[in-house]
Formats: structure tokens, C-alpha cells, sequence
């Protein structure tokens, strides 16, 4: 790597052993503000494939296993679509060319920064003591958090959209509805359905777990397993979460790839 | 639904030829499809009574609300070290993802193994490791080794390589394969075109792909202490319990700005990098 000019090179090395040198001391600190060491990592490993060695699936299980897998997808599925109905106007107010004015874009855009911030998970927790325990608190905080996520994607999406189309409709006197729904639309149908499928597998993931704190679905039954030590019970269950998420899985990717 | 070109029926419009026409039926049927699926699984679940929702509501909710306005200050010293601390288990979480995704997304990245056959193995392990629930895995931990961040860190680490070994092999089979050729021309071997041409190529997009995954496992680190596993979900989930609002407001306070702050710098960052 013989450059001609040896300053900037000298520099840039430099710059690459700062940077090295601060992660390393950030990464020092971390290890002792959690009391984790490398040893840790080893052990922690061989406790890991240990348990799955242990475990030894009770197929009996299985009976009690499809209404709470039902309750999941349902709570998945319902999230996704109301998450989506309530994104569809943030989506044109968060972006640029298609909202009402400044503000109204940016306080659109603070709220889906301030919900997005806050994981699905503690939604639920948060929503479960309020809604009562059970699959309402999953579906809320689902929807909630597919609304965030999705508009913004989206408006991302419709922020790239080709221009020409929007002019040539406000040079014909169209208004801002007109807009939307003859210019930006078309252009993003097909990434709009990808996103949501997307957004539905992330929130297939997420409602395996819900049940964890009181928000319905399979995580309920984990729990009941849990609290009797039951781990043939809980080797069933993590195969059937396993083997639904990816199966949920490959069939998004797959129409996602058809898609675009 | 791939093609809203709805209501073609304005007077201004000309009239669609057949095959629009009938894509546009074809719309109506799915659509009207998942809204109906919906009601119905709406209808099938096991919902509380109204009146029940509305007395929670008013119960809980307007305390949590008010207590945005006026949280209770005293919680925020622990609020703070509990963040702390969970922002530490995700930076540790985050590097051993990266550090074991890294010799991964080589197996999975077709361009280094000799064709789109022998990535499939590699690619098939990563997105299986992908599948588990981070919390999931967490838990597993917690029985197996006990409570504490090392449960939270070791469940972000191994979700991690999942997501980490995807992209980076996705990175890598982008590269531009000139210089590999380049440096072969001039007599190096695999070693040296793995050193001298793909690693630099690489390894920018990897950092910002890691600093992205940062900000995921400090979202998701908020929440492993809710299964015991280190971190700021624990005290969150006893105040829950205990229907202490005034609380929960200033742990979700802090937690909703450090993540902020975090995702602005990261972002930051990140968009120097690629």
C-alpha cells in the first residue's frame, strides 16, 4: 500500500487506532458496570446447548397448544391491520411532499419518534394491568406499534417518490387528496404491501412472547409451563414457536419477493 | 391491493380498459377479505367487557398520563443506573453478535463460497437463529444460568448473529469483485484477497450495520428484565405490578430519552460511515 502521500495515511491510522482504542475502553466499562467476562461467554454458552440437550419434548403438550397458538396469529393479524389503517394518514403528514404544512409534518413526525422508542413488549406490559389480562392488551400495543413503524417505512417510501407525477396533477389544479390517491399511491402500492407483510412477521415474532406479561396468545401458556418447572411442556413450545415464525416467515418472503 | 388505482370512476378520467378494471375488482375482493378475517378474529377473541376496559382506563391510565406531567422524581436516580446499565448490556450484546456473525456471514455470502449451493447452509442457520424471540432466548438463560444482564446479554448476542450474519452477508456478496480479480492477476491468494480486497470493502457497512442493530438491542435490553434477565425491566415491571403510575412515568421518561439520544448520535454516525 505504498501511497505517495504518507500524511493522510499516517492520519487516517491514526484515527482507526482512536476509534479502536475508545470501543475497547467503552467495552471494559460495560463488562464491569454488568459484572460479565469472557469467562461468562464460555459458560454461558455450554449452559445454553446444555438446556437443549436436557430438553426432552412431551408431545402431550401439543393438545393445548393450538387455541393459544390461534389466539396468537389472531392477535398478530389484528394488530397489523388496525396498526395499518391508523398509519395510513400519518404516512401523508410525515412526509414532505404530501402533508398539510411544516408543523403539522413535524409533530407528526415527533409522535412516531416518541412511540416508536418504546419496544412492543413493554406496551403490553404497560396495557395489561389497564385492559385487563388477555389478548386486548397484545392487539393495542401491537397496533400501536405497527402504526409507528409502518408510517414510518412508509413515508420514507412516498418521500421518494417520482415528482413528476405529483406536479403534472397540481398543474391540472388538483388538490392534495387528489394527489395522493392518483400519483403517490400507484407508485407505492407494491413496497406498501412488502412493508406490511414485514411489519406482520416482526409482530408474528412479537406475539409468540406477549402472553409473557399478560397479554394472551402462546406466551401465556410459557408461563404457566414456567411456574411448574414444566420443560417438557416448554421444549414443545419453543419447537412450535419456532416452527411457526419461520414458517410465517418464508411465506412473507416469499410473496414479498414476488412482490417487487 | 399492489395497485391502488381506485375509484377510476371521476368524471375527468378516461374509462380504464378491462384488464384494469378487473385488477380493480380483484383489490375490492382481498381487501374486503382482510378486513372481514379481521372482524371475525375480532369476534372470536376472548375480549373483556367494555365497562371493564373503561374502569381500567380510568383507573390506571389517567394516572400513568399524569404522571408524564408530574413523575415522581425520586425514582430517577434508580431509573438512571437501571438505564445505564441496560445501555451497557447492549453494547456488549451488540459486539458479541458481531464478532461471531462476522466469520458466519462468510459461509452465507455466495460470492466466497463458491455459488448460491454452498451459501444455502450458512444463510439457513443464520435466519434459524434469527427466528427465536430474543426474550425467548432470555429466558432459556435465566433457567439455565440464573438471573442477571449475563441471561440478557448472552439472548441479544445470539439473536444478534442472526440478524448481523443476513446483512453481512448480503454486504459482501455486493461487493465489487474487480479488485479480488485484481489482486489474483497479481499472484495473491484467497488470503490476501480476503485481507487486501473484501475486508475494506466491507467493513464500513458493517459498522453502520452494527450500530443499527445497537439501536434494536437497546430497545429490546429495556425489556429482558422483564424475565429476570438484567436491566431496567425489572424495576418497570415491579412498579406495573404495583400499580405505581407516578413511577412507571419516570422510568419510561428516561428510557424514551436515552433511546432518542442514542438513535440521533448512532444515526449520526452511521450516515459518515456509508
Amino acid at each position: 500500500m505504498g501511497q505517495p502521500d504518507a500524511a493522510p495515511a499516517i492520519a487516517g491510522r491514526l484515527r482507526t487506532i482512536g476509534t479502536a482504542a475508545i470501543f475497547l475502553a467503552l467495552l471494559w466499562v460495560a463488562g464491569r458496570q454488568t459484572d460479565f467476562s469472557f469467562v461468562d461467554l464460555w459458560t454461558g454458552a455450554n449452559d445454553f446447548f446444555g438446556f437443549f440437550l436436557r430438553l426432552n419434548p412431551d408431545w402431550r403438550a401439543l393438545s393445548q397448544i393450538w387455541a393459544p397458538l390461534l389466539e396468537t396469529l389472531q392477535i398478530a393479524y389484528l394488530g397489523t391491520v388496525f396498526g395499518t389503517l391508523l398509519a395510513a394518514p400519518l404516512i401523508f403528514l410525515a412526509s414532505f411532499n404530501t402533508t398539510a404544512n411544516a408543523p403539522v409534518m413535524w409533530i407528526a413526525r415527533t409522535i412516531l419518534t416518541l412511540i416508536r422508542s418504546i419496544p412492543d413488549l413493554l406496551y403490553a406490559a404497560i396495557l395489561a394491568p389497564i385492559l385487563s389480562i388477555g389478548p386486548l392488551p397484545g392487539v393495542v400495543a401491537l397496533t400501536i406499534f405497527t402504526m409507528a413503524v409502518l408510517a414510518k417505512l412508509a413515508s420514507e417510501t412516498v418521500e421518494a417518490v417520482d415528482p413528476g407525477p405529483l406536479e403534472a396533477l397540481r398543474a391540472t389544479g388538483a388538490g392534495r387528496n387528489r394527489m395522493i390517491v392518483y400519483s403517490v399511491l400507484p407508485q407505492i402500492g407494491a413496497t406498501m404491501t412488502s412493508y406490511i407483510l414485514y411489519v406482520f412477521e416482526i409482530n408474528v415474532r412479537a406475539s409468540t412472547v406477549l402472553g409473557l406479561v399478560g397479554a394472551g396468545g402462546l406466551g401465556q401458556l410459557l408461563v404457566t409451563y414456567l411456574n411448574f418447572f414444566d420443560y417438557e411442556g416448554i421444549a414443545v413450545l419453543i419447537i412450535v414457536i419456532f416452527a411457526v415464525v419461520l414458517l410465517i416467515d418464508a411465506a412473507s418472503v416469499y410473496i414479498r419477493t414476488r412482490l417487487l | 391491493m399492489a395497485d391502488e388505482r381506485a375509484s377510476g370512476r371521476a368524471a375527468s378520467v378516461p374509462p380504464l380498459p378491462d384488464r384494469a378494471r378487473r385488477s380493480i375488482v380483484l383489490q375490492y375482493v382481498i381487501v374486503i377479505g382482510i378486513l372481514g378475517l379481521a372482524i371475525l378474529s375480532l369476534y372470536a377473541l376472548d375480549l373483556p367487557s367494555w365497562s371493564r376496559v373503561v374502569r381500567g382506563l380510568e383507573n390506571n391510565m389517567l394516572r400513568l398520563l399524569r404522571g408524564f406531567i408530574d413523575p415522581e422524581w425520586g425514582t430517577a436516580p434508580l431509573a438512571i443506573t437501571a438505564m445505564t446499565e441496560t445501555f451497557f448490556m447492549a453494547v456488549i450484546g451488540t459486539t458479541i453478535g458481531a464478532f461471531l456473525a462476522f466469520p458466519l456471514s462468510f459461509l452465507g455470502a455466495a460470492n466466497l463460497v463458491g455459488g448460491t449451493r454452498w451459501a444455502f447452509p450458512g444463510k439457513t442457520l443464520l435466519v434459524a437463529i434469527r427466528t427465536f424471540p430474543e426474550i425467548l432466548l432470555a429466558i432459556i438463560f435465566v433457567l439455565a444460568a440464573g438471573p442477571g444482564p449475563t441471561a440478557g446479554i448472552m439472548a441479544m448476542g445470539i439473536h444478534s448473529i442472526g440478524f448481523l450474519g443476513k446483512i453481512f452477508a448480503d454486504i459482501i456478496e455486493s461487493i465489487d469483485p474487480g479488485p479480488n480479480e485484481a489482486i489474483r492477476a497479481a499472484g495473491g491468494n484467497q488470503l490476501h484477497v480476503f485481507f487486501y480486497s473484501v475486508v475494506p470493502q466491507v467493513l464500513p457497512e458493517f459498522a453502520s450495520t452494527t450500530l443499527y442493530r445497537f439501536e434494536i438491542n437497546l430497545r429490546a435490553a429495556t425489556i429482558l428484565g422483564l424475565v429476570g434477565a438484567g436491566g431496567i425491566g425489572l424495576p418497570m415491571i415491579q412498579r406495573i405490578q404495583f400499580r405505581r403510575w407516578d413511577e412507571v412515568s419516570m422510568l419510561l421518561i428516561v428510557i424514551v430519552s436515552v433511546i432518542i439520544v442514542v438513535d440521533a448520535v448512532s444515526s449520526r454516525i452511521r450516515r459518515r460511515l456509508v
